[in-house]
């Protein structure tokens, strides 16, 4: 019974995708009409330990297609203890806008804040130190908030490709989040705007205030505050912006199950959402996540169950049995597999240029579910631990 | 910004949903009834095999020439009629599929090569072990137990060089055959256990039942 639960549950969240993208196919990679302003632009950038990646993310901000004179760069070296300080600083004395500041070790949030409270401009955008963005993505993301209501709009965070396979994964993997993130945005259910670069119009931290200084995830508690006080999120399939993914599997482990505490404590917090006033943001994206996680660990205590209870005859007829045991649940198992598989496709066709290796799109789609599972029993544990927290 | 729930998404998505879910319980009803037609095939035609053995059997009383000839016959149809039964089990266990008319249909054929085997035993002589195991699916907590523990056995003591032919049967199912089975050795309890046509009542683990094994032979 919970076994076909699950099936449902699965199967009804990849067909509100697919309904959503139906919907919506052709505005999917438009993007409202530039007004022709240059309103100025604060880039803040936390700092801590990035003394590896700064320079080239700072010029890549210097190379932005965008008046200078309207761009304000303002870098917050969070106590590094490399050269983090001495290589930004490299980039401001040869170019103008640049500002670098150094304060005492106090968390990303806090360095986000003090970012934005030295801001002077009438949008605000964060960027990670180990972040790149194009010559575009401003002017793509820009035109958005000609709407009065768009507070936030997050952009198109990917992977550069020809890297190892592990990176090429969470590529795949980064373009589906994306995909599925423009789906959201047509239900006003935008849950994030990524670390790596966002862009807030700076009224909106007047209004919900500024950053959560302790949290896991501030990038998704900030999200989900908007969302709270009912402003939308736009998301952007155009704007470029690439960042490092950890290379190993230890540090990716480490760094979903950060995100996987700091996530499910940040919906936790926002729970009181769930109610019609809140829309399909209240009633569905809230829900869904944790039904997502329920299905999730019940779907392994099915698969243990299973495991255990299996009879010793089996072995018998191993064969056989592999032939009755096709019924109802693989048959929607298999449809799962064929519609994860679709929507994977379009996520991947869906940007103009982005080409994924077919090796690397298989193997995703076999193998994302380890992966999955590691976090999320690390998660169970590391919850049922009531571990302390590090990032 | 004004909120609303798109109620029309979600009712399109749960119909979809919906198609998909009744689709496969077509399927999965159809694929589980075509695996009992094909079961019951198979035992109608080692039905068949079992007939033609017991007719030879009548026609030639002449040991030696028959033990030769059809011996290996009736191990093959042995091993093919337990394999059957894992299967018929296999769709009760995991799939919750019952069909008592071919269980008892499966039952004749049980018996009728318990009774050649047991037959063929005394006239060739040979030192394979006969085990039936009498078990209930009413209320009967150990009785999957217990079969699990009588593989456990077999297979320990096959690895020996001990032959075991094993024969199951429900005897709460109203199967006749099985009735009269479990009667003959005077089974009341399950689970039990025949070995060598002497009965054993109650659970026992793969080790008691080795050295009862053991001892029968």
């Amino acid at each position: 019974m919970i076994s076909y639960a699950v099936a449902f549950f699965s199967l009804f969240t990849l067909n509100v995708f697919i309904l959503l993208f139906l919907k919506h196919r052709h505005e999917f990679l438009k993007r409202p009409k530039s007004n022709g302003r240059f309103p100025m632009v604060s880039v803040v950038v936390p700092a801590y330990n990035e003394a590896a990646y700064i320079h080239e993310s700072l010029q890549s901000l210097l190379e932005l297609d965008y008046p200078k004179d309207k761009l304000e760069i303002i870098v917050v070296d969070d106590g590094s203890t490399d050269d983090t300080f001495k290589a930004a600083k490299a980039v401001e004395s040869k170019t103008a806008p640049i500002h670098v500041f150094r304060k005492e070790n106090g968390g990303k949030g806090a360095a986000l804040n003090f970012g934005i409270k030295k801001a002077k401009g009438e949008f605000i955008a964060t960027m990670d130190a180990d972040s790149y963005v194009t010559k575009d993505t401003i002017r793509e993301i820009l035109p958005y908030f000609d709407d009065p209501e768009v507070m936030a709009v997050s952009p198109a965070v990917k992977i550069k490709p020809g890297g190892s396979w592990l990176t090429e994964l969470q590529r795949v993997e980064y373009l589906m989040i994306l995909f599925s993130r423009k789906l959201f945005s047509f239900i006003d259910s935008v849950p994030v705007t990524p670390g790596p670069f966002s862009i807030f119009r700076t009224a909106v931290f007047d209004k919900v205030g500024l950053f959560d200084e302790h949290n896991l995830v501030e990038d998704q508690e900030i999200a989900l505050r908007i969302q709270s006080h009912n402003f939308k999120i736009r998301s952007s399939m155009t704007a470029d912006v690439y960042t490092e993914p950890p290379d190993n599997v230890k540090d990716l482990l480490k760094q979903r199950v950060r995100w996987q505490r700091g996530g499910f404590r940040n919906y936790w917090k926002y729970r009181h959402m769930i109610k019609p006033e809140y829309g399909d943001f209240g009633m569905y994206s809230i829900p869904m996540q944790f039904a997502t996680l329920t299905a999730f660990f019940a779907l392994l205590g099915i698969m243990l169950y299973t495991f255990i209870t299996t009879p010793y005859y089996v072995r018998y007829i191993w064969f056989e049995a592999f032939g009755m045991g096709v019924d109802l649940f693989t048959f929607i198992g298999a449809f799962v597999v064929l519609v994860s598989t679709l929507f994977l496709y379009l996520a991947v066709k869906s940007f103009e240029g982005e080409k994924v290796k077919l090796r690397y799109f298989v193997t995703f789609l076999a193998f994302y579910w380890y992966l999955m599972l590691g976090y999320n029993v690390l998660f169970l544990l590391k919850e049922i631990r009531k571990e302390g927290f590090s990032w | 910004m004004e909120r609303t729930v798109s109620v029309p998404l979600y009712i399109g998505a749960f119909l979809m949903s919906l198609a998909v879910f009744l689709l496969g319980i077509y399927v999965g009803s159809t694929m589980n009834s075509s695996h009992l037609a094909s079961i019951s095939e198979d035992v109608s035609s080692v039905s068949d095999r079992v007939a033609s053995v017991q007719l030879i059997m009548l026609m030639e009383g002449n040991s030696s020439s028959f033990c030769s000839a059809y011996s290996s016959e009736l191990d093959a149809i042995d091993s093919e009629v337990e394999r059957m039964g894992y299967m018929l089990s296999y769709l009760e266990d995991e799939k919750g599929v019952y069909d008592n008319e071919l269980k008892k249909k499966y039952f004749v054929l049980e018996a009728e090569s318990y009774v050649l085997s047991k037959k063929v035993k005394s006239l060739c002589g040979d030192d394979s072990v006969l085990l039936i195991n009498f078990y209930s699916n009413q209320g009967c907590g150990q009785c999957k137990e217990q079969g699990t523990e009588i593989l456990e056995a077999r297979d320990a003591l096959e690895a020996e060089g001990t032959d075991i032919k094993l024969f199951s049967f429900d005897g709460e199912l109203n199967s006749s055959v099985a009735d009269a089975l479990a009667a003959q050795y005077g089974i009341t309890s399950y689970p039990s256990v025949v070995i060598n046509e002497k009965a054993y009542d109650g659970f026992r683990e793969a080790d008691a039942l080795k050295t009862l094994i053991k001892g029968s032979s």
